[in-house]
């Protein structure tokens, strides 16, 4: 081999090799921040160049995304900021994630269940009382974001469930408009009438989000003026019921026939029927564009008609760089046309007042869904009853062979810790 | 592999029982069609793989167990291609996986020739260091990670993802337990000449370590291309997407999760695999006895 | 410039410890370069992720900004007084995820080693042709990636996938595998005329759930996951049989031979006591492995059906990442951590003890 005659050379050598390599890795590091972050965010500064903002949503589909997508770049080019909308894989992970780090989205969706967590560990600027036009939100949706008196963040829609059916199915099944159920024994027997050999009744996801229809129905709820009321005798007649369809095998889950919620088991031909929200509406519409389908107001119960509704708000991170142009993105995606428009791409309603008309207008075989509005009620926002939530579902996967009075007792138990904690 | 066999095999030949001999060829043949059958069920599921990522979704549920979709459809590969962004994924996941390795191997053969073969104070206590630290079960890491990520300020970027995955104390280990079987007289002839340490590790000793260096080459790809919870922590923009990340948000749900679309996840699925495929069967031998190796470390 | 080998054999090589000479000091800075640049990549991201995991434990971090920052609170063993005492949510989230992952273990470990020492004899035997075929075929599932596994498995035990047509020539009805909650000793037991839980065994818990809960078994998805991993470990735990095997001296085999013993004997007396110290390390690295399972968890199951798949590693990515209760989450893998520790010392004596 050759040698290099200068011994001394090659140890340097060496030695700075390995020295580059380790302030490498340092440099590489070197971007920290000191640990006393006072909200210093990727987003420019107030002052610096070209203002961007970050846009982050749970996207229910293509066609959502898309939506938003145009809809903030609209409004990015007349005001001259730069909008990046991106749909997460995993909300809730990423926003974590964001807040962890000190670099959170400036603009993103914020459902009901978690506003109050997020409220609490100051992730959340409340800008509520900043919006040009509050009074046109509804009071329901405004009081579903208002934490401990604040009005954090503006509603952006809100759905309610109805019963979605497969028109098809139903002609096939020899029923009418006579045959409509209003009630839940006819919706009992209309859901045997349409099972078949390979296609259930009715199919919905084994969730609360669903099912809670039904205790709405009875009139029930989990939470009654601040007080847990899981395991109330309505809440357990509800769930009786369903698991009485159950066992009669004209309702089913949808994990149980493969799909993976009521909309897919209404496309791929499982069900004639589900209970699903608005945004079914755009799901069929790009998946199952050929699906000829009815929306119908859910059937009373014993205490009347009962629905869900659930809403999302434009939540703005307390570490935005530029809270101001975010709340312009906002009044902006909130005002009625714009509204109007996300419930043509992708089905949801509108959350303002102003925008009621034109939605029954534009839209008038989702008027049920509307209707709902009325009577529907919503998923408890107060902290820590979104883990109650979670535990339910798990349960309620096995309401088939399980025991609604069990399953809603310690729902209860988890309930009335957390409103008290 | 098969060293001894024809030796031992000449050897036992005149001596077993004649009960023993009876018995061997009808046992044998038992035992070699069990271990057949178990060979199709252990290759089966990925023949099903592949086959079922050229049906559509229809038919992919309705008849899985079809080894010949005829005619077969590429609508799964087209839409990976198009709606969601794999050849991004496939790119982060390259750019990764080849920085990790060559930052590992680099850095596991320098440390493991130094505690082989360099006497230093506190040699001793670095060892220990490496040791303390294999203890550690990645679980406890993963929430931390992220921590120490944020605070040097890397999340969500290439270095937020290439440089923790340097860190591996167990190659270090096999690299040294390698050095130490290198003779020293190989490296005295070499200081005699004149040449540096460096000099010395880089174009004497290396060189020699060649099956060891090709084996965690191999297995450092293999970690890093298929690593998936470490991705899930570093980062959170899609367009640092590895291919792991991308099937695993195809599995969880979401506009392309949806429960019927199985091609699509197969297809995505089948894709990842063949790098480490090929790698794998190009480099049988070393994989294979590198593992047994390494795990015995 | 000669390179004489005869003078660098006479030469007393001594890089035993500190010579003052230039060659030993050179070699001493070379040693500290050499290992600065793993030392500090270990140091950073295991080691000090270890202690900061250690102080958002023990601290009130809400999960915004630095958990170093001035405003955040100590509090103490609080964070571990909910999970293992609260009787809340967190315990009997803590109490279900240890459950599973306890028969996960149970199952997987002894699984894997006994399909790969079987797998490994089978394979080793010196009349086998295409031995290389096996081995290849054997190992290829444990080098692809997790998460592709999950997705074929997923496909294969859906409801009308592959594994229920295939028990279905047999006459059997296969679940719904990984959408069915039931634990697989609770169905046993249903089958057998215990359906309901004794009162005791109701009404007496641990950590959150009842003893019932506790034996309910793994659930039917959760017995899926258990055959992924059988399938995807089994490989790589055959070639260590495979080293220790042909490490077993060709005379002792034949010696067996000789004495008349059946091939089962011959394993039983003979090659599995000598093939202790690579048991040992499969047992080991089976414990270690299993109690951290989450990558399947993540990208199959997410915990569900009804919370049977819920493993503590996902409980602790969850309970951090998704319900930003950071401090719980750490809390939950420092129980895991002393989990793994515990039985790995266990496993030691127990082991060890026994050798003859």
């Amino acid at each position: 081999m050759v040698l290099n005659p200068s011994p001394g050379r090659r140890r340097t050598r060496a030695a700075v090799l390995a020295a580059a390599t380790t302030l490498g890795l340092l440099l590489a590091g070197c971007g920290g921040s000191g640990f006393d972050d006072t909200g210093g965010a990727a987003s420019s500064g107030a002052d610096s160049g070209p203002k961007e903002l970050q846009v982050l949503i749970g996207s229910s589909g293509q066609a959502e995304t898309t939506a938003v997508t145009q809809a903030a770049q609209a409004w990015g080019t007349s005001s001259g900021t730069k909008v990046t909308v991106t749909a997460a894989s995993d909300l809730d992970q990423q926003l974590s994630q964001g807040f962890a780090s000190s670099q959170p989205p400036d603009v993103f969706y914020v459902g009901s269940d978690v506003v109050a967590s997020y409220a609490a560990n100051g992730s959340l600027a409340a800008y509520g009382a900043d919006l040009p036009d509050t009074d046109d939100f509804y009071p329901n949706l405004r009081s579903a974001f208002t934490v401990d008196g604040t009005f954090y963040c503006a509603p952006k829609d809100f759905s309610t469930l109805a019963l979605i059916v497969d028109e098809q199915a139903w002609a096939a099944a020899g029923l009418t408009d006579a045959d409509v159920p209003t009630t839940w024994d006819q919706l009992a027997s209309v859901a045997g009438r349409l099972t078949t050999g390979g296609r259930t009744g009715l199919v919905t996801s084994s969730e609360y989000q669903r099912l809670g229809a039904f205790m709405a129905e009875a009139g029930g709820s989990l939470v009654t003026d601040g007080k847990a009321t899981a395991d109330s005798a309505q809440n357990v007649e509800a769930l009786r019921y369903v698991k009485g369809l159950l066992s009669a095998g004209s309702m089913r889950f949808a994990a149980d026939v493969g799909a993976g919620d009521g909309t897919e088991a209404l496309g791929t031909g499982k069900a004639a029927m589900t209970i699903e929200g608005n945004w079914a509406v755009g799901g069929i519409a790009s998946s199952y564009p050929d699906l000829r389908y009815r929306v119908l107001e859910l059937p009373a119960g014993p205490a009347g008609k009962g629905t869900l509704s659930f809403t999302n708000c434009w939540g703005i991170a307390a570490d935005s760089g530029d809270q101001d142009q975010a709340k312009a993105l906002v009044a902006s995606l909130t005002s009625t046309d714009q509204q109007l428009a996300f419930t043509q791409a992708f089905g949801v309603m509108p959350s303002v007042a102003s925008a009621a008309d034109g939605f029954r207008r534009q839209f008038p075989d989702q008027a049920a869904f509307l209707a709902g509005a009325d009577y529907a009620k919503t998923v408890p926002n107060q902290a820590g009853v979104s883990d109650v939530v979670k535990d339910l579902n798990a349960q309620l996967e096995g309401l088939a062979a399980g025991d609604p009075a069990e399953i809603l007792g310690r729902t209860q138990t988890n309930l009335e810790a957390a409103l008290k904690g | 592999m098969s060293r001894t066999a024809p030796d031992t095999v000449a050897r036992a030949a005149p001596r077993p029982s004649p009960r023993a001999t009876r018995r061997l060829p009808v046992g044998g043949l038992v035992a070699h069609a069990v271990l057949v059958v178990l060979a199709v069920v252990y290759v089966f599921p990925f023949l099903i793989q592949v086959a079922n990522a050229f049906k559509t979704d229809g038919d992919a549920t309705a008849d899985p167990l079809d080894l010949l979709p005829l005619p077969g459809t590429t609508a799964a590969f087209t839409t990976l291609f198009t709606q969601l962004d794999f050849p991004r994924a496939a790119m982060n996941s390259a750019v990764v996986a080849v920085a990790v390795t060559l930052g590992r191997v680099f850095f596991d053969c320098l440390a493991g020739y130094a505690l082989a073969r360099l006497p230093f104070r506190g040699r001793g206590i670095v060892f220990a260091g490496f040791v303390a630290v294999i203890a550690v079960p990645p679980v406890v890491l993963l929430i931390p990670k992220f921590l120490v990520l944020n605070q040097l300020g890397i999340y969500d970027s290439y270095a937020g993802m290439i440089v923790p995955l340097m860190a591996d104390a167990g190659g270090v280990f096999i690299m040294k337990s390698f050095f130490e079987s290198v003779p020293r007289s190989v490296e005295e002839a070499s200081y005699l000449d004149g040449a540096g340490t460096f000099r010395t590790f880089w174009s004497v000793v290396l060189p020699m370590a060649r099956p060891a260096v090709v084996t965690i080459t191999i297995l450092s790809f293999q970690a890093s291309w298929n690593e998936l919870s470490h991705f899930v922590v570093s980062r959170s923009s899609p367009d640092l997407d590895t291919l792991t990340t991308l099937v695993a948000t195809l599995t969880s749900g979401g506009a392309f999760g949806q429960a019927n679309q199985y091609p699509l996840k197969l297809a995505a699925a089948a894709l990842m695999t063949i790098p480490v495929a090929v790698l794998f069967f190009v480099f049988q031998r070393q994989v294979m006895a590198g593992t047994e190796g390494a795990v015995k470390e | 410039m000669s390179s004489d080998v005869a003078t660098a054999t006479r030469t007393p090589t001594s890089s035993r410890t500190a010579r003052p000479s230039p060659h030993g000091r050179r070699q001493a800075r070379a040693g500290w370069v050499f290992t600065a640049p793993a030392l500090l990549l270990v140091l950073l991201f295991v080691g000090l992720p270890v202690v900061m995991a250690v102080w958002v434990s023990v601290s009130g971090w809400r999960g915004r900004g630095s958990p170093f920052a001035s405003g955040v609170p100590f509090v103490g063993l609080d964070n571990y007084r909910t999970l293992l005492a609260g009787g809340g949510l967190p315990t009997q989230d803590l109490g279900t995820a240890l459950r599973n992952n306890f028969w996960y273990v149970v199952l997987v470990v002894p699984l894997q080693t006994v399909v790969a020492l079987l797998l490994a004899v089978a394979v080793n035997r010196r009349t086998l042709r295409g031995r290389g075929f096996f081995r290849t075929a054997f190992y290829f599932p444990s080098v692809t990636s997790s998460v592709a596994i999950v997705v074929v498995f997923l496909f294969l035990f859906s409801a009308s996938g592959a594994v229920n047509q295939v028990i279905g020539v047999l006459g059997i009805d296969g679940p719904n595998w990984f959408a069915d909650p039931r634990g697989v000793l609770h169905v046993l037991l249903g089958a057998l005329g215990v359906g309901e839980s004794p009162g005791a065994l109701a009404d007496h818990g641990f950590i959150g759930i009842s003893w019932w809960e506790w034996l309910a078994g793994p659930s039917v998805a959760m017995s899926a996951l258990i055959l992924l991993a059988v399938f995807t470990t089994s490989g790589t735990f055959m070639l260590l049989f495979l080293a220790g095997l042909q490490n077993i001296s060709a005379e002792v085999e034949e010696a067996a031979l000789v004495d008349g013993a059946s091939s089962f004997q011959r394993l039983r007396h003979v090659t599995v006591p000598m093939l202790r110290p690579v048991l040992f390390t499969v047992l080991t690295l089976g414990l270690v492995g299993t109690w951290q399972v989450f990558d399947q968890i993540y990208a199959g199951t997410q915990g569900g059906p009804a919370k049977t798949t819920i493993t503590p590693a996902y409980l602790s990515y969850t309970t951090s990442f998704v319900d930003q209760r950071w401090g719980q989450g750490a809390a939950i893998a420092f129980i895991l951590f002393a989990i793994i520790v515990v039985l790995t010392l266990v496993q030691r004596a127990v082991l060890r003890g026994d050798r003859t």
